[in-house]
């Protein structure tokens, strides 16, 4: 090989390695962008149903507080009822007893 | 036999590949780290995302129970006072025809005009009747009744009738201080402890 054919080997060489690590360099940052949005896309994703699944515990909760509170209230109510009831059965003898407060007057 | 330039040319290629895996490898590895840390740090925030609903569906929860709660007292409080206010009427009402039983009125009629005597501190005291009770109340009933008292106090009957039920007001001779016991005024000042008694009674309170 003569110097002018070796010189130009090497030039070529170099033109060859610098276009490899030119591609290496492309596909790295490739790779670091694929990831990028990647990342970006999983996280709405998993954001997207974890919503999903807060709204759904939400609107459970809400439910299950309409449920509780409806049956809360009717058993009170019939507590009340009968309170209310009982209450009325005793008028006779409240009254009784206010009258009894009304005309003791302590000389 | 490969010559001197060629394997010059060799190396330089070697090394541009290695270096050219090294920058895959470093992106690669770059990369697997992200999306670790990445999918911790969703992980977290979804964690959070449903802790804070979890949260929020708990305190809804508990406000609808506890709305419920206060309606229901309020409710207990409407339907307690009715009855309660049912026994008041009733008592107002047989207030009033209490003050027809002379038998019973007298001796009640007398106490609060003795009472209201010595609350004045007085030795001559005006006593005050309502229309009713001036045209069928005997004096001399009531100060049979106050007889200890009447022998040592003054006692004058006023004309003048007053608007009460029944009961009296019980006034100094020259007017100047006067002791309200009407029947009107003994319930108004009495309400309050009515309400605890019938309350007690009625509710077991």
């Amino acid at each position: 090989m003569s110097g002018i054919e070796t010189v130009k080997a090497i030039v070529d060489a170099e033109k060859e390695a610098a276009r490899i690590v030119e591609d290496a360099t492309t596909r790295a940052a490739a790779i670091r962008k694929k990831i990028g949005s990647s990342i970006q896309e999983q996280r709405q994703q998993m954001l997207a149903e974890a919503k999903k699944n807060a709204s759904t515990i939400a609107e459970r909760a809400k439910e299950e507080g309409r449920i509780e509170a409806d049956r809360y209230e009717k058993e009170y109510e019939q507590n009340l009822r009968e309170l209310v009831a009982k209450a009325s059965a005793k008028k006779a003898a409240t009254v009784e007893k206010l009258m009894a407060i009304i005309t003791q007057v302590d000389k | 036999m490969m010559s001197e330039s060629s394997r010059f040319t060799e190396d330089i290629l070697t090394t541009a590949r290695g270096k050219a895996e090294s920058l895959v490898r470093e992106a690669e590895a770059e990369a697997q780290r992200a999306s670790e840390e990445a999918k911790l740090a969703i992980s977290k925030d979804v964690e959070t995302l449903i802790r804070n609903a979890r949260a929020d569906a708990d305190a809804v929860k508990r406000r609808q129970i506890s709305e419920a709660r206060h309606r229901s007292k309020i409710r207990e409080q409407q339907q307690k006072d009715v009855v309660m206010q049912e026994v008041l009427v009733e008592v107002k009402k047989r207030s009033l025809e209490f003050t027809l039983n002379e038998t019973r009125y007298i001796p009640l009629l007398s106490r609060l005009i003795e009472t209201g005597i010595r609350e004045l501190g007085v030795n001559a005291a005006t006593i005050h009747l309502n229309e009713a009770d001036l045209k069928r109340v005997s004096a001399l009933a009531v100060e049979k009744e106050l007889k200890s008292l009447s022998e040592r106090v003054k006692i004058e009957w006023s004309r003048e009738p007053i608007a009460a039920s029944g009961g009296a007001i019980i006034s100094s001779s020259d007017g100047r201080v006067r002791i309200v016991s009407t029947l009107d005024q003994r319930l108004e000042a009495l309400e309050p402890k009515l309400l605890i008694e019938a309350g007690k009674t009625l509710f077991g309170e």
